[in-house]
């Protein structure tokens, strides 16, 4: 099949799963009244440990208090690009053997699951990251949301949060790739997903991790997820540092694309569809 | 020759847990594997055109020999030419060729107007979008499907879903057509009209057809041959009526209760 009939294969495939996410409105408005509530008690947090904390050790640790709160209002908006477990219709269809029609569709595998969970994801979730976002805006001084550090920032936040998006895709895809070996069970996804939370700086910003831990958080793939976009917005990493933080989350993007294929055409030739 | 398989064998694993009073905490770290022979080296030719029923008793390697044809799974050893082609080597350009229906399975998004789910079908198979309209339009047209376009799938009864299924697995043209239990659950009058509908595309359009089925209504309205597959063996190959002189000779007459029903169903306005 030719690059162009793919194309238009994927954007038929993306389309028509975002129109089945829409319908869910409601769990986008619980899933913002969830972020809005996470964010505000990190922000108590945050406020709690900065104000009073030794001769304000807090202050000087490269992350200013209106930073660490702009940063947690963005990582909750930036979280729905994470997957908190494999996409339901594709593990409904591992599950129960439907798999099997899905192989009976003349499209490599990997891309069109790659189609679906991405836009399967994004269909839910735009809406709950940008309430959330708005929410943060809309908050009393203290604990808003401030802009970004400069315009220049902004755009690089931008570009870095669709590397992120495209990165959390191939990761998620890698640990369903893992999954299609069903007598595993889920626990080795939910290791992986969880691991790759944490990393991520979702839930503590990974400027605050030691410092002998930086150099290891910058390299390590997750923090693409979230921390490298959210850094660029608040100002803690110049514009100029944008491009390489940019490219890593580009590379790590094509080495998860690249395992996650390898592992799904390997796993195919063993594949059990389950079921009658 | 359309379909050629050669000595295609297939063995699964299967998990057993230990007997006895602490079985289930001894299977949680030592099981046994028994392997299983779902396909023990079944051969059989199909040409272009023909029309085949496939039966057997539950478990005995129907579904499993239609897997292999399709490309889903690849046997232990053996050969398959399908349309010139191995299917799980040449998956893709394969299946592009091919249609299925599985009676248990749905292929239409679960959420969304048929329509859209056909549409999605159309740029995922690259049909030309007049070719898409003309055989749409020819194929709810036969089925009784226009009035279904814009329904989302979950609201569709059972027959109503299996008629969409069958313009989907036919849209994109295919030669060969593979269909695991259609029929299931399905009340007479739907079963007579599959069935009629089923006989004029093989007849119209000369597609191959493999017909998997426990109703041997369907076989017998539609299959001039058929083959019976027992513990992963080919048991039988040929007419249905061979079967018939060799385990019923002497039935003479019998009531076709399908049509029975549907004519009562028609008479009472039901269907």
């Amino acid at each position: 099949m030719n690059f162009r009939n793919t194309w238009r294969a994927c954007s038929s495939l993306f389309r028509i799963r975002m129109a089945e996410g829409l319908q869910y409105r409601v769990s986008a408005i619980s899933g913002t009244m969830v972020g809005v509530f996470w964010a505000l008690i990190e922000c108590v947090l945050f406020t709690v440990f900065y104000t009073y904390s030794e001769n304000g050790s807090w202050n000087n640790n490269g992350l200013s208090l209106p930073q660490a709160i702009s940063y947690v209002w963005l990582a909750q908006g930036l979280f729905v690009l994470q997957s908190m477990n494999i996409d339901s219709e594709i593990m409904s269809k591992i599950n129960n053997g439907d798999v099997g029609i899905e192989l009976c569709r003349p499209m490599n595998l990997y891309t069109h699951w790659f189609v679906k969970s991405s836009a399967g994801k994004l269909g839910t979730s735009w809406i709950r990251g940008l309430a959330t976002v708005l929410a943060g805006l809309l908050m009393p001084a203290g604990y808003a949301l401030g802009g970004p550090a400069s315009l220049p920032a902004l755009f690089y936040f931008l570009l870095s949060a669709v590397m992120a998006f495209v990165l959390c895709s191939a990761f998620a895809m890698l640990v369903t790739a893992i999954r299609l070996n069903i007598t595993w069970g889920d626990g080795p996804t939910y290791m992986l997903l969880l691991l790759s939370g944490i990393l991520s700086g979702t839930y503590l910003p990974l400027r605050l991790w030691p410092d002998f831990m930086q150099t290891f958080l910058y390299l390590q793939p997750f923090g693409g997820f979230a921390d490298i976009p959210l850094q660029l917005y608040i100002g803690s990493v110049a514009p100029a540092a944008a491009l390489p933080g940019i490219g890593l989350q580009l590379l790590w993007s094509l080495i998860f694309i690249a395992a996650g294929r390898m592992i799904m055409k390997r796993r195919l030739h063993s594949i059990i569809v389950q079921g009658g | 020759m359309q379909i050629r398989l050669r000595e295609i064998r297939k063995s699964f694993k299967v998990y057993k847990r230990p007997e006895g009073k602490w079985g289930l905490l001894r299977g949680a770290f030592m099981r046994n594997v028994t392997r299983v022979d779902a396909l023990g080296g079944i051969s059989f030719d199909i040409e272009e055109g023909e029309l085949v029923g496939y039966i057997g008793p539950n478990g005995a390697g129907k579904s499993t020999s239609v897997k292999v044809m399709s490309g889903i799974l690849t046997p232990d050893s053996g050969e398959c030419t399908i349309l010139g082609k191995i299917p799980w080597k040449h998956r893709v350009e394969h299946v592009s060729k091919i249609g299925v229906v599985f009676g248990q399975r749905s292929q239409l998004w679960w959420d969304v107007p048929v329509a859209d789910s056909f549409d999605v079908l159309k740029d995922i198979y690259a049909i030309p979008p007049g070719d898409y309209r003309l055989r749409l339009s020819e194929l709810s047209a036969t089925l009784g499907v226009e009035a279904l376009l814009r329904t989302p799938v979950r609201q569709l009864s059972l027959g109503q879903r299996m008629r969409c299924e069958l313009v989907a697995a036919l849209l994109h043209r295919p030669k060969l057509l593979f269909l695991d239990e259609p029929t299931i659950g399905l009340d007479a009058v739907s079963k007579l009209a599959l069935r009629n509908f089923l006989k004029e595309e093989n007849r119209k359009y000369g597609i191959t057809m493999l017909l998997t089925t426990h109703d041997m209504d369907d076989i017998e309205a539609l299959c001039q041959r058929v083959m019976v597959i027992g513990h992963g063996q080919l048991l039988y190959d040929g007419q249905l009526s061979g079967l018939q002189q060799k385990y019923a000779p002497e039935v003479v007459m019998k009531v076709n209760t399908d049509a029975m029903i549907a004519a009562m169903y028609n008479d009472l306005a039901l269907g």
